[in-house]
């Protein structure tokens, strides 16, 4: 029989008749005790061994224990310190008694705690007589203390060492245990016994099995595979770190909500990050003077400056709007307006350039109703750099073409958008912005802190934004920054971290998969 | 967004309800869209808001719209006002860059130091808004008392608005006891500085005179002559501006203010030199009768034609006409029924037949440019958060652009490869871009070109936009020193150049740039990647050597795709690799994106 070699090694120093300890063997195949223990196992369940468990109890003196074993117990000096003294005829006085047992500390209380209750004598008043008929050399419990220290090591094997064990009982034991002179464990020791089978095999012959550290070619196509044994691994240690690869999470957040629009029916917008303030601001209705217009929030182009060409006729409609508003009873801004003004150049400042570049009719051709467009993409804004603000971030801007599109109709559509991303409750908070009527902001519950964070600006499209630009039914849009639903689903509290030069690749590399 | 200072006792007693504590004040005001931020130190409501109710920058518009909210007022109110005595003349040598002027006089005020305060309040809130940080529009308001006026021509005392050199004349501004000519204001006085960008161009600058003298330096600041204080009873607004409508909207507003705090009004007459300016349009309605000048305030009220069904639309709900009408006059309008009315105007969708109002909106509002506003006043009285959210009804089709998709797959490749996706800034310095790579940004080598650079950048940091991927890698190389390595970093990144062959002048492209740092990073184990990379899009591969600064002499080629250079592949060089504090090698690779369609 083939057998690896620890197995072999055990089986030869069991025994058939007496049971050997784990420890014994281990001592005697000069092998670890946990790789004996795994072989002794491997060889019962073959059958070829048979294990007994016995657990011992293991009484150790503790320190102070091992002290009174050399010398007395406490309460003994006492009691010879007052025989000295004369206490046997009559009472004598502590305080001598105590200075000439040469008793100090807690050991004082100890004396005269066990005094009586053992029999020496008694205390009252200050004052200690003797019990001339007791017997120090009988005291049970320092008769065990010096049994166990006679021992040798302190550690006595109470149940397999009968002479010991009849030496004092289990009630002295409990005493001294209680007076913290010593203390008891339990262990468990296996034992093994060489089966019948066993026996049979071992007189057969055993053949030690080779162990191999790696699957090799020639092991699998020689066919020794069958016959070799695995060197074991540690299989619970630590490997070395492993990176990988992985989508930034950004990245990953920006996919989870193009599913989400594409799921809804939305197609996905592309345009120019450098874009002319016609196609940014002027074509949404926004007046050239409004602050959002200025160089604080506006990322204006030194060069190239203006656009080549602007849809000529287009910026005629739109200049209308401006200046004279829509329809009969339209108003137009009392804002000056100038074409030079429209043609410069500025990094686009959300990406409503995109909506209003679609609507036109110039990117993809006249786009008829229903239509469900989107895109998540960075913009730029003059704005503080912060924690939770960046000079170019990630919107989400998405809007609904349809004939007759209602307030409720909008209310809906974030309401499914937020819902696929935990957030609900989304409360409609009346609002203002230059290009949509009715506007609302739209704030939802925070899926774990609770509290109420805006979460996205909205609105249906002014007429005199969509007329000029030849759309003639309702358009409701909305924009929402992406790294704000990033914060909120995964709680970063510095953006920086994330987006940018500045990230931390162990923070990239650590964040915790979310889908 | 504009933020207003509003004590909650005089907004108990404007409004009538005492009995409101602050907790429910506050809730009301919510409810106007006036949001809560706390408190100033001297306890008043410190209240953001939208900034389209211009009309609710002081405590008394805010009451105003409470008062309807509370159903205490309805409908369009205006206040009455006195005929003209005193004329404002407009003299031809005004400057032509602010020609606009508009007045009014307030009789019987009794200021306190609270409402004092709340005027002054309202006049900086409303130069900050409509007034365009006093660009548009600057308010001045005087001491009547103060001022002395002959008729000009035939009876009404005259103020005149003029323009005068520089230092063609002194006057004692506030704030100080020094008689300075405006020049010498614009360089020595505080509020000088502060506005001098406004007129400094100027030939001539504004000024506005009685019999005694220059009184106003508009829109710097006034004289101490006129200086109002709690004493005055009478007062004397003047205002400036670029724009006739903007000017005569702002005396609107604040007309309504002090009427509301018990004052009587009185017209002033403003008489332009040459009676029918090029602005004629926007100087409103009210004339002289039998005169060339206009009379102000303007508080004639306009009207905006609205159908039934739109109104039904736009909410998604169905109302009856009274139900409108209710709903008009608790949001300060007025609202008749017109039975097919003449409105068959294409961008309301009137029909002959159907049910139109007519909505009469009140001189203090500025932010109704259009039908669509009025229903928007309807939808906040009914309660927006009353309507019920539903799915639009209509069928639609989504789908990826497909620049984002081939951008997708790429990067889903590239983290097979076992690369950490980035995702960096696009603006960046010329330090970065250029010069720490040893990159000559005329060179004709890859990542190299003009960049587009920004007017005003928020710092030095960011001055431009990058023209290739690499420098933002190596800066979070740089950063990470301490993190465990390898470090292997893509990503899939814009960048621009000019090029005026471009409608936009810039040509923006996807790169995608990768590096590998490690002890024993090498050019094979980029090349490995790249070419696992182009097999997988099928494209032909070639990297003949070339040389780029950025890179190790030698140990560096052009990417080729499909017989287009597009690209470099290489070791880094060590000058480069120091000038991050990089202590390992760095492999890398950049091309266009393009080249895998």
């Amino acid at each position: 029989m083939q057998l690896p070699a620890a197995q072999v090694a055990v089986l030869q120093a069991a025994s058939a008749d007496d049971a050997t300890s784990v420890d014994a063997i281990a001592e005697a195949t000069d092998l670890p005790p946990e790789t004996v223990t795994g072989a002794v196992f491997e060889l019962e369940d073959e059958g070829l061994v048979a294990v007994a468990e016995r657990v011992d109890e293991t009484i150790t003196l503790t320190d102070e224990g091992a002290e009174y074993a050399a010398g007395d117990l406490p309460e003994i000096r006492l009691y010879e310190a007052a025989l000295e003294a004369g206490a046997d005829d009559d009472p004598v006085s502590m305080g001598r008694v105590i200075g000439a047992a040469e008793l100090d500390g807690n050991q004082v209380d100890i004396a005269l705690s066990n005094y009586a209750r053992k029999g020496y004598g008694q205390i009252d008043s200050g004052e200690i007589t003797a019990d001339p008929n007791a017997d120090p050399n009988a005291d049970a419990e320092a008769n065990a203390l010096s049994a166990l220290e006679d021992d040798g090591d302190g550690n006595v094997d109470g149940d397999s060492d009968s002479e010991l064990a009849d030496e004092f009982s289990d009630e002295i034991r409990d005493q001294l245990e209680r007076r913290g002179l010593l203390e008891l464990a339990e262990t468990t020791t296996r034992e093994v016994t060489l089966t019948d089978d066993g026996v049979t095999e071992l007189m057969a012959g055993l053949e030690t099995a080779e162990t191999v550290g790696q699957v090799t070619p020639e092991l699998l196509t020689g066919g020794e595979w069958e016959d070799v044994e695995f060197a074991e691994y540690n299989v619970e240690a630590d490997a070395e770190q492993f990176e990988g690869g992985r989508v930034h999470i950004l990245r990953q957040t920006a996919d989870r909500v193009k599913d989400v629009l594409v799921g809804m029916g939305f197609r996905e917008m592309e345009g120019p990050h450098v874009d002319a303030d016609f196609w940014i601001n002027d074509s949404l209705f926004m007046p050239q003077d409004h602050p959002a217009r200025t160089h604080w929030d506006r990322f204006a182009l030194e060069r190239p400056t203006h656009i080549d060409e602007l849809p000529a006729e287009l910026v005629e409609r739109v200049e209308r709007a401006h200046r004279e508003g829509v329809g009969e009873d339209g108003e137009g801004y009392h804002s000056p307006w100038d074409e030079d003004f429209a043609r410069a150049l500025a990094l686009r400042g959300h990406t409503t350039s995109l909506s209003t570049r679609y609507l036109s009719g110039r990117e993809i051709g006249e786009i008829e109703p229903p239509a469900r467009f989107f895109s998540v993409e960075k913009v730029y804004r003059n704005d503080t750099l912060d924690p939770t603000h960046l000079l170019e971030f990630f919107q989400i801007e998405g809007w609904v073409m349809a004939e007759d599109l209602s307030v409720r109709d909008l209310m809906g559509t974030f309401e499914e958008f937020y819902a696929q991303f935990g957030i609900e409750d989304i409360q409609f908070k009346p609002h203002y912005n230059p290009y949509t009527e009715p506007s609302f902001e739209l704030f939802g519950t925070h899926p774990t802190t609770g509290e109420l964070v805006e979460i996205g600006n909205s609105g249906i499209f002014r007429e005199e934004m969509l007329e000029p630009l030849g759309v003639e039914c309702d358009v409701m849009a909305w924009g929402l920054a992406l790294e704000r639903l990033l914060m909120l689903m995964y709680g970063f509290e510095d953006i920086r971290d994330i987006h940018g030069t500045l990230c931390d690749l162990e923070l990239l590399r650590e964040t915790e998969v979310t889908y | 967004m504009p933020t207003v200072d509003i004590d909650p006792d005089e907004l108990r007693e404007l409004t009538g309800h005492d009995e409101k504590s602050d907790g429910e004040l506050q809730e009301d005001l919510f409810g106007l869209g006036l949001e809560f931020e706390g408190r100033t130190e001297d306890g008043a409501f410190e209240l953001e808001f939208a900034p389209d109710r211009l009309d609710r920058l002081s405590v008394e518009g805010v009451a105003r719209s409470m008062r309807y909210q509370y159903g205490d007022a309805r409908g369009v109110h205006v206040p009455a006002t006195n005929s003209a005595e005193w004329t404002i003349r407009v003299d031809e040598s005004v400057p032509d860059e602010r020609p606009y002027v508009t007045g009014a006089v307030i009789r019987d005020i009794d200021l306190d130091e609270e409402s004092l305060d709340s005027l002054i309040q309202l006049q900086e809130k409303l130069h900050a808004t409509m007034g365009r940080k006093r660009a548009k529009g600057a308010i001045g308001i005087h001491d009547l008392t103060m001022l002395r006026g002959s008729p000009a021509t035939e009876g009404n005392p005259t103020i005149e608005y003029v323009g005068i050199d520089p230092d063609g004349d002194r006057f004692v501004p506030l704030d100080s006891d020094a008689e300075l000519t405006p020049a010498e204001v614009l360089e020595e006085h505080d509020t000088g500085r502060t506005y001098a960008d406004l007129v400094s161009e100027y030939e001539r600058y504004p000024a506005i005179y009685d019999d005694i003298g220059l009184f106003s330096f508009p829109p710097v600041i006034n004289g101490r002559r006129t200086e109002v204080t709690t004493d005055s009873r009478d007062l004397f607004i003047e205002m400036t501006g670029t724009d006739q409508w903007t000017i005569d909207k702002m005396l609107n507003i604040v007309c309504y203010a002090l009427a509301a705090r018990g004052a009587t009004l009185e017209d002033v007459v403003v008489e332009y030199e040459d009676g029918e300016s090029a602005n004629a349009d926007s100087k409103g309605s009210r004339t002289q009768s039998g005169g060339s000048g206009l009379v102000r305030p303007d508080l004639s009220t306009r009207t905006k034609t609205v159908p039934h069904g739109r109104i039904e639309t736009i909410l998604g709900i169905d109302l009856d006409p009274d139900e409108v009408i209710d709903l008009a006059e608790r949001s300060g309008l007025d609202a008749t029924k017109q039975e097919g009315g003449s409105g068959t105007d294409t961008t309301t969708d009137a029909t002959a037949d159907e049910l139109v109002y007519e909505f009469t909106v009140p001189p203090y509002r500025v932010d109704v440019l259009h039908p669509l506003d009025v229903i928007d006043d309807l939808g906040r009285a009914y309660g927006f958060n009353e309507l019920e959210p539903k799915y639009p009804d209509v069928g639609t089709v989504g789908g990826r652009h497909e620049r984002s998709r081939l951008e997708d797959a790429t990067r889903t490749q590239l983290v097979g490869l076992g690369f950490e996706d980035l995702l960096n800034f696009h603006m960046i310095s010329e330090g970065e871009n250029n010069e720490r790579l040893d990159l000559d940004p005329d060179a004709d080598v890859y990542g190299a070109g003009e960049p587009a650079t920004i007017k005003e950048p928020y710092s030095e940091d960011f001055t431009m936009l990058r023209t290739w991927v690499m420098p933002s890698l190596l800066m979070v190389l740089e950063r990470n020193t301490h993190r465990a390595y390898p470090q292997h970093l893509a990503e899939i990144g814009f960048t621009a150049v000019v090029d005026e062959t471009e409608t936009i002048g810039v040509d923006e492209r996807r790169h995608v740039g990768a590096v590998l740092a490690n002890h024993d990073a090498g050019y094979e184990d980029a090349k490995a990647r790249l070419q696992a990379l182009a097999r997988r899009f099928d494209v032909e591969l070639e990297t003949p050597p070339t040389e780029h600064p950025t890179f190790i002499s030698g140990r560096t080629a052009a990417i080729v795709m499909d017989d287009e250079v597009v690209g470099v592949i290489g070791e880094v060089h060590p000058k480069v690799l120091v000038e991050h504090d990089l202590e390992v090698p760095v492999a890398a690779f950049e091309f266009d994106l393009a080249a895998l369609e």
